[in-house]
C-alpha cells in the first residue's frame, strides 16, 4: 500500500502530464467523430441516391479496416506522400474518422427508428421537412442515439491507448506509464495508476451518459 | 373558399391516376366533395382507400390527372402544399401523437409553429378543444399515458387546432378496443353535425349509415358505386359492392 502512494506521489508531474496528453487526444477525436459522424449521417439519411452512396462508402470503409491498419497507413501513408503529418494529428485523425464510422450508423438508425407515422402526422400539419427534422424527428432520435453513442466514446478513450503505444504518441497516459515502470519496475503499482487515469474518463463518461437518457427520456 | 373553387366543391378528383412502380393504386378517379359534406370511403383491403386519402393531402403524389383543394391544384403546388395542408386535418388509424410532446403540446405545436398563432392563444384553444374531445384533465399527461381511445381524441383536437376546412379520416378506430371506438364515433359524429367537410375511411358501417351524406365504394383504384348510404346498402348496383355489404353485415 505504501508503494503504492510513493509511486504516485513520485511521479504525479509525469501522470498529470501523461493524463492531459491523453484528455487532448480524445477530445480531439472526440470532436472529428461527432462532427464528420453527423454529416456521413446527414449524407445517409437525405433523399439523394449519390449523397446515400457517398455516405455508405464511408461507413463501410472505416469499419471494416482495423484500427491499427487504419493507423499506419494513414501515417506513413500521409508521410510518404511527403505530407508531414504529426503523430498526435494522424493519431487523432485515425481514431477519430474511424469512431465517425459508428457514430454516424447509431445517429442513422436513430432517425429511422422514428416511424414514419410520425412524420405524416408532422407533414399533414403543414410542417415542412426541416420543421420535421427539428420539432418531431430529431428530438426522438436523440433519445435513442445517446446510450449507443455513450458506448462509441468509452470504446473510443480506451481504444486512444492502443494508438499511442502503436504510434509511440508523444507521453500519453500509457506511454507515459510504461517509460516511468522501465525505470522503477514497478510495473503493478504504475498500471495501477494508469487505469485509474482511464477511469477517470470512461466514468465520468458512463455518467453523464445516463443522467442525458434519464433527463431526455420521455416524461410521464 | 378558395375563388377558383367550382362553385360548393371542396375537394375534386379530375381523372387522377397513382401508381407504386408498376401497380397501378388509383385509376382514373373522379369525385367531386362538396363543402360540408361527411363521405366515406369504403372497400377491400388494398383497394386504394389510404392513397385516396394521402393524396388529397399531398403526402403521395399523383402520376396524372388533377386533384384540387379548395380551388387549388394540390398536384401542382410545389412549396404552397404546406399551406394547403394547414387548412386540412388527418387522423391516422395508428394516432401518430408526438409522444416527446405532453397532450397540450401536441395540440399547439401545430398552430404556433406553422400558423404562428401565439402561444398563449393556441394554449387557450387547446383547453376548448379537450374539452370538445371531453378529455380536458389530460392537458399535462403524455401520449403513452392515455388509452387508445384518448389518444385518437387528442389526434383529432390536434388536427382541428389548425382550423382545417377539411378532415381526413384513415381508419380511426380500427386500432381500438371495441369499447372505445364509440366514444371516438361520437366526436366524429358532431364534427360532421357541425358540417365539417369529411372523408372518412372506414369498415363502421353503422357510423356511414347513420352519419355520412355518400358512401364511395372503391375496389382495385376504381370508384365502383357511390350515392347515398341507404341506397348503397339496400340495392348496390355492382356485384362487388354487393358482396363487399353482405360481408360486413353479416360478420
Ligand atoms: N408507399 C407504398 N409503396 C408501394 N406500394 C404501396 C405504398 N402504399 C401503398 N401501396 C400499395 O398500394 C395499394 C393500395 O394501398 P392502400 O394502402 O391505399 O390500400 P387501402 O385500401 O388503404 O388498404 P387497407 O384497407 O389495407 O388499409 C396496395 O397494394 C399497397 O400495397
Ligand atoms: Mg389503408
Amino acid at each position: 500500500m505504501g508503494e503504492l502512494w510513493e509511486v504516485l506521489t513520485r511521479h504525479f508531474p509525469e501522470f498529470r502530464a501523461g493524463f492531459l496528453v491523453t484528455c487532448t487526444f480524445v477530445a480531439v477525436s472526440f470532436l472529428i467523430a461527432m462532427v464528420v459522424g453527423t454529416f456521413v449521417a446527414a449524407l445517409r439519411v437525405m433523399p439523394v441516391r449519390i449523397l446515400q452512396r457517398i455516405g455508405t462508402f464511408y461507413v463501410e470503409t472505416f469499419r471494416n479496416i482495423p484500427l491499427l491498419v487504419l493507423l499506419f497507413l494513414s501515417f506513413a501513408g500521409l508521410r510518404r506522400a511527403g505530407i508531414e503529418i504529426g503523430r498526435f494529428t494522424a493519431g487523432a485523425g485515425s481514431l477519430g474518422l474511424y469512431t465517425a464510422a459508428y457514430v454516424a450508423e447509431a445517429i442513422r438508425s436513430g432517425v429511422f427508428a422514428v416511424g414514419q407515422g410520425q412524420i405524416d402526422a408532422s407533414l399533414s400539419l403543414g410542417f415542412t421537412y426541416p420543421q420535421t427534422l427539428r420539432r418531431v424527428v430529431l428530438p426522438q432520435a436523440v433519445r435513442t442515439v445517446i446510450p449507443p453513442l455513450g458506448n462509441l466514446i468509452i470504446a473510443m478513450i480506451k481504444n486512444s491507448a492502443i494508438i499511442g503505444v502503436a504510434l509511440g504518441l508523444a507521453n500519453d497516459l500509457l506511454k507515459t506509464a510504461r517509460i516511468i515502470n522501465s525505470n522503477t519496475l514497478q510495473t503493478t503499482e504504475v498500471f495501477f495508476w494508469a487505469a485509474v487515469g482511464y477511469l477517470l474518463l470512461t466514468i465520468p463518461a458512463t455518467f453523464t451518459v445516463r443522467y442525458l437518457e434519464k433527463k431526455l427520456a420521455i416524461k410521464r | 373558399m378558395g375563388e377558383n373553387a367550382v362553385a360548393g366543391n371542396l375537394v375534386e378528383f379530375d381523372h387522377v391516376k397513382k401508381s407504386f412502380g408498376p401497380n397501378l393504386v388509383l385509376d382514373d378517379i373522379n369525385l367531386n366533395i362538396r363543402n360540408g359534406e361527411a363521405i366515406v370511403v369504403a372497400g377491400p383491403s388494398g383497394s386504394g382507400k389510404s392513397t385516396m386519402l394521402r393524396c388529397i393531402n399531398g403526402l403521395e403524389t399523383i402520376d396524372s390527372g388533377d386533384l384540387r383543394f379548395d380551388g387549388k391544384s394540390v398536384a401542382k403546388a410545389g412549396k404552397a402544399i404546406y399551406e394547403l395542408r394547414g387548412d386540412m386535418g388527418m387522423v391516422f388509424q395508428s394516432f401518430n401523437l408526438f409522444p416527446h410532446k405532453t397532450v397540450l403540446q401536441n395540440i399547439t405545436l401545430g398552430p404556433t409553429e406553422v400558423k404562428g398563432v401565439s402561444e398563449k392563444d393556441s394554449k387557450e384553444r387547446a383547453v376548448k378543444l379537450l374539452e370538445r374531445v371531453g378529455i380536458p384533465e389530460k392537458a399535462d399527461s403524455y401520449p403513452a399515458d392515455l388509452s387508445g381511445g384518448q389518444q385518437q381524441r387528442v389526434a383529432i383536437a390536434r388536427a382541428l387546432a389548425m382550423e382545417p376546412k377539411l378532415m381526413l379520416f384513415d381508419e380511426p378506430t380500427s386500432a381500438l378496443d371495441p369499447e372505445m371506438i364509440r366514444e371516438v364515433l361520437d366526436v366524429m359524429r358532431d364534427l360532421a353535425e357541425e358540417g365539417m367537410t369529411m372523408v372518412v375511411v372506414t369498415h363502421e358501417m353503422g357510423f356511414a349509415r347513420e352519419v355520412c351524406d355518400r358512401i364511395v365504394f372503391i375496389d382495385e383504384g376504381k370508384i365502383v358505386e357511390e350515392g347515398p348510404p341507404e341506397e348503397f346498402f339496400k340495392n348496390a348496383q355492382s356485384q362487388r359492392a354487393k358482396d363487399f355489404v353482405d360481408k360486413i353485415l353479416h360478420h
